[in-house]
Formats: structure tokens, sequence, C-alpha cells
């Protein structure tokens, strides 16, 4: 410790409950026993977080897996390099149909009650039965252009022979995601938690399942800081990820999930109440209001264990991602060139900081 | 400068909103005010189609707004932004994040008029340079493309540079092509022949 470039560190997030690992850091000393004072500023959008992570007003930032490469590369911003050393979260989302979608589908499938995992292939009669109405299409929301919600919604969907042409697909703040579906603005999302729980604690919605349905153990957060202050403060960055290590291994006991839980429902953070933050924490997938939770081991991943590293950014993850990307149509030729994901994706750097870590990683 | 603008303003203070619209208020700017976030919002963008948008950094609905590039039939709105912070980092973002402009503190007649000119005219000039680099990063890669080709004509027919070019520009004329497709033709024809 000592001689850290920088110890005040300004770090930005969004609430939802895989933020956990920064909460953790900054509630258990983690930071400070790093030597680093953190101020954890909540930010209410993606696209103002990253600005701010890009004029450097926030020195780190929690963000989606896709978004430094989309910051690279340009897209929807001004090119800016960012890079992450370091994975903070896996399988946090989930897909959440409104009860009125729901018992649309149930209907014109002849069913009194469906499988769960869903499977994304009852969708198809829901949309030619629309389609021959002359009804509006299904409207499925996401949290951002560039998030694994996004990519992992289309998976789903063709997984069940679903283009995306058929349906209509949107993006809406997590907040307001509850709120809409209940008006029925939207008629699906995929978002973290606790909006799904929260939307079957109210009784409007079926969660159908969790990302770890769709995708098993991607990167699903990151953190996230510009390549010119990891450049300038290797230290403070070394220091920083031991921090949020410990924070991610802290995570790993189940007691500690429903502590992280209790923390997280303050108003510096989710502010929001524990029914709703706590089943995801601890491997329960709320359904439905009429029926029981699901068992998903693996909901929100933290902390690497043998023969899995969650929190080691692999360049073939990022470039996974960014196949994506182009997939959906988001990268224009002329970026493609660009970017090189091993300078996004820092496996490198991850390598080096790790053997600062508490203990030694699998 | 005197053409009528429209301005789709994004604000949950409906205060400030109120005093922005006095400020604009017989100016060119024709002001509509979107309250609360809802899925309006993209049905205005897309009906409306605003000449100027204005949103509050802070507020959550700026994430709708980063969809509507995904939107092909959008085409790119300055935008402006109010920011309570008074510091001047916020104002350094504006420039670099394609952000048009930045209006820090209260919105009054006197300053937001000026911000808003200079907003959409910093914003159509840089559309324009944007345009042209794209057009000229177009036109170069043509050119390169062409000039392999012609390169791979003249080495494994062993023909002179000009006749390598018209029997390229012959083909393209023949088939309806441009000259920078039947280069790429060209060159993946002779690479996979291993020449």
């Amino acid at each position: 410790m000592g001689n850290l470039e920088k110890e005040q560190l300004t770090i930005g997030f969004v609430p939802l409950t895989d933020s956990a690992p920064l909460v953790i850091a900054k509630s258990q000393g983690f930071f400070a026993e790093q030597g680093l004072q953190v101020r954890l500023e909540k930010q209410n959008s993606w696209a103002t977080l990253r600005d701010k992570l890009h004029e450097g007003i926030l020195d780190a930032a929690q963000m989606l897996a896709p978004m430094p490469l989309a910051s690279s590369m340009g897209l929807g911003c001004y090119p800016t390099p960012i890079i992450t050393p370091f994975v903070l979260s896996l399988n946090g989302n989930a897909i959440t149909l409104s009860d009125a979608l729901y018992q649309e589908l149930l209907q014109v499938n002849e069913l009194d009650d469906a499988a769960l995992p869903l499977s994304a292939g009852l969708l198809r009669k829901v949309i030619e039965q629309r389609k021959a109405a002359g009804a509006a299409r299904i409207r499925f929301a996401n949290v951002f252009p560039y998030s694994c919600h996004h990519y992992q919604l289309l998976d789903w969907l063709e997984s069940g022979g679903i283009s995306r042409k058929e349906v209509d697909i949107l993006t809406v703040p997590p907040v307001n995601m509850v709120g809409f579906l209940e008006t029925g603005e939207i008629d699906a999302f995929c978002v973290g938690g606790p909006w799904n729980a929260k939307a079957v604690r109210s009784g409007i919605g079926l969660t159908a399942l969790t990302s770890f349905d769709i995708w098993e153990n991607m990167p699903e957060k990151v953190l996230g800081i510009s390549k010119k202050f990891a450049e300038q403060n290797s230290k403070t960055v070394t220091a920083l990820c031991c921090a949020v290590e410990r924070a991610c291994h802290w995570l790993e006991a189940t007691p500690n999930r429903f502590e992280a839980a209790r923390f997280l429902s303050s108003s510096d953070y989710l502010d929001a109440p524990l029914d709703v933050i706590a089943p995801s924490l601890i491997g329960s997938c709320l359904t439905h209001r009429d029926a029981a939770p699901r068992h998903v081991e693996f909901y929100n991943q933290f902390y690497s264990r043998p023969g899995q590293h969650v929190n080691k950014p692999f360049v073939t993850s990022g470039e996974w991602l960014l196949e994506k990307m182009m997939m959906v149509g988001q990268v224009p030729e002329s970026a493609k060139g660009s970017i090189s994901v091993a300078d996004v994706f820092r496996e490198d750097l991850y390598e080096s900081v790790s053997s600062s870590f508490v203990r030694a990683p699998f | 400068m005197s053409s009528e603008l429209s301005i789709l303003l994004i604000d949950e203070n409906v205060d400030r909103a109120k005093e922005v619209i006095a400020a604009l208020e017989e100016s060119r700017y024709q002001v509509r005010h979107l309250a609360s976030p809802s899925i309006a919002l993209l049905k205005e963008v897309d009906a409306w189609q605003p000449d100027v948008i204005m949103i509050d950094t802070e507020s959550p609905s700026r994430d709708m707004l980063e969809s509507l590039h995904m939107i092909s039939s959008y085409s790119p709105k300055p935008v402006v932004m109010f920011s309570e912070a008074e510091d001047e980092e916020m104002i350094n973002l504006s420039v670099k994040s394609g952000v048009s402009a930045y209006v820090v503190g209260d919105p009054d007649s006197a300053r937001i008029r000026p911000i808003l000119d200079a907003a959409v005219a910093r914003f159509n000039e840089y559309q324009r340079l944007k345009d042209e680099l794209v057009q000229t990063k177009g036109e170069l890669e043509s050119r390169k493309l062409i000039d392999e080709a012609k390169r791979l004509l003249m080495d494994v027919k062993g023909i002179s540079e000009n006749d390598a070019f018209h029997s390229m520009r012959k083909t393209a004329m023949d088939s309806g092509q441009k000259m920078e497709d039947v280069a790429r033709t060209v060159i993946s024809m002779m690479k996979n022949m291993n020449f």
C-alpha cells in the first residue's frame, strides 16, 4: 500500500442488484483497506455514466460489458479508449412478460400453465394471431442498445425461431421498466435485478427465464476505466481491483448475500425493499404471483470458482460480444478495423493485478 | 438564421420547462414539452422529427434517446443538455460526447438563445464534416481497390496499365457494376487462383 497515484476516487454505478461488488467494497471497508477513499455516485442513465467516464468526471464505473467496446469504436459517442481489467458479475438478467402477455400466450397455445424456463417458441402463435387481427406487435424493452440484455433477448427469441423483424424492441431505463409494463406501454423486458422480482411482487408479470438460461456464464457488468487513467494510475488500478475482488469473494457466502441485500436496499443505493432484492442474490428466481420461485443456482455470480473465472475479462468473451454487436448490425464497416478486443478486454492487466489479490485466484 | 426550428424539451422539472418556454417566446424556436418519461418520447421524436432535442443530463430518459441511433429512419439531431452542476468538466463533455451544448445553471432568455443558435450551427457543421469524411474515405478505399486490381491484371496478363484499366471499365459497363465492385471481383479471383 502507500504511494498510490490517486487515493480519492469517484466511481459511477447504476442502482441494480449486480452493483453489489462496488457497494460491498465500500460498506465492508475493502476500498479503505487498500488505501482508497471512494465515493460511489449513483447514475440515472448508462449514456450519462459513459459520458462522465469519458470526460474523467468519473474515475471508474460499473459498465455493461459491451460498453467499453462501443466506447472504443465510437458507437453512439465520440471514440474514447475505455478498457476493462475486471468482470464484476454475470447471470444477473432475466426476461419478464407482462401478465397480460402471459395469459394471451397460454390462451392461444391452449395451455393451463407453461414450463419454465419458458420456450420462446410459444410466442409464435401470439405473433401470428396478433398479425391476423391487425393488432400491435409484441413490444420488448432492453436497457441500452449496447447491452447483454439486448443480445440475450434476441438470442432467446431466435431460439424459438422468432426474428428481430417480427417484434418491436426499444430502450427503456431500468427504473421505468415496471411502470411501463404495468401501463402496457411495453409487453416484456430484459433487465437486471431488482426489477424482475419487483414486477412479480407487484403481481403484474411472469419472469420467464434468467440470462443464465440463455447464455450461461458470460460477462454482464464490467469495471470500466479509461485507458489513459489506467496508464497513469497503475497502482491505484491494482488497489481498486484488489478491493473489488475482495468484495466479490465476500459475496460468495450465502449469509453474506443476505447482508448484501440489506446494504443494497438503502436509499443510497437501490432504495428498494429487501423482498425484491434478496431472492436473486440467493439463487431464487421469483416467477409469478401464483407460482413458486424457481431455483437458479448460478443467478448473480460475482466470484471466480475453480474452473470458472468469473472476474477475468477473457479476450474470447470480448470477441464473442463484438460478434453479437456485429450480428445485430451495430458495428459499421469503418469501425470494424479500428478495434482490437485485446486492447479493451485486458486479460493481461487482470493477470498482472491478480498477483496482488488477497488470496491467489484459482 | 431566421427559419423556424422545433425543439422537443424533455424535462421532469416542470418549473424549469416553463422558464425555457418563456425564454424562447417570440423566437424562431417552437418548443414542445414532454414532462413524464414514457414511450411517447420515442413516438414524438419519430413522428414530429424535432430539429433540436433538449434534455436534463441526469434524466433516465437519456438512454431512450440513445436507442434512436438504432432506428434507420432517424437522422441525428443536435442535443442540448441541462446540467445543474456548474463545473467546467460538464461543458467540456459536450463537445467530445457529440452533445451539441450544455446549458449550465438556470435557463434565461439572454443566454439560452445564443446557446441554441450555436448548438444548431455547430451540429450542422459537424454533420457536414462527417459526411465529407465518409465520402472521402469511400473514394480513397475504392481507388486503392482499383489500383490493386489493375496491378494484378498487369502482372498476370502482362498487359499495360491502360489496357488493364480499360478491360475493367468495359466489364463494369457491360455488367452495370461499379468499378469498385469489378475491382473486388478481380482481386478475389486472382487471389483464389494463387497468382
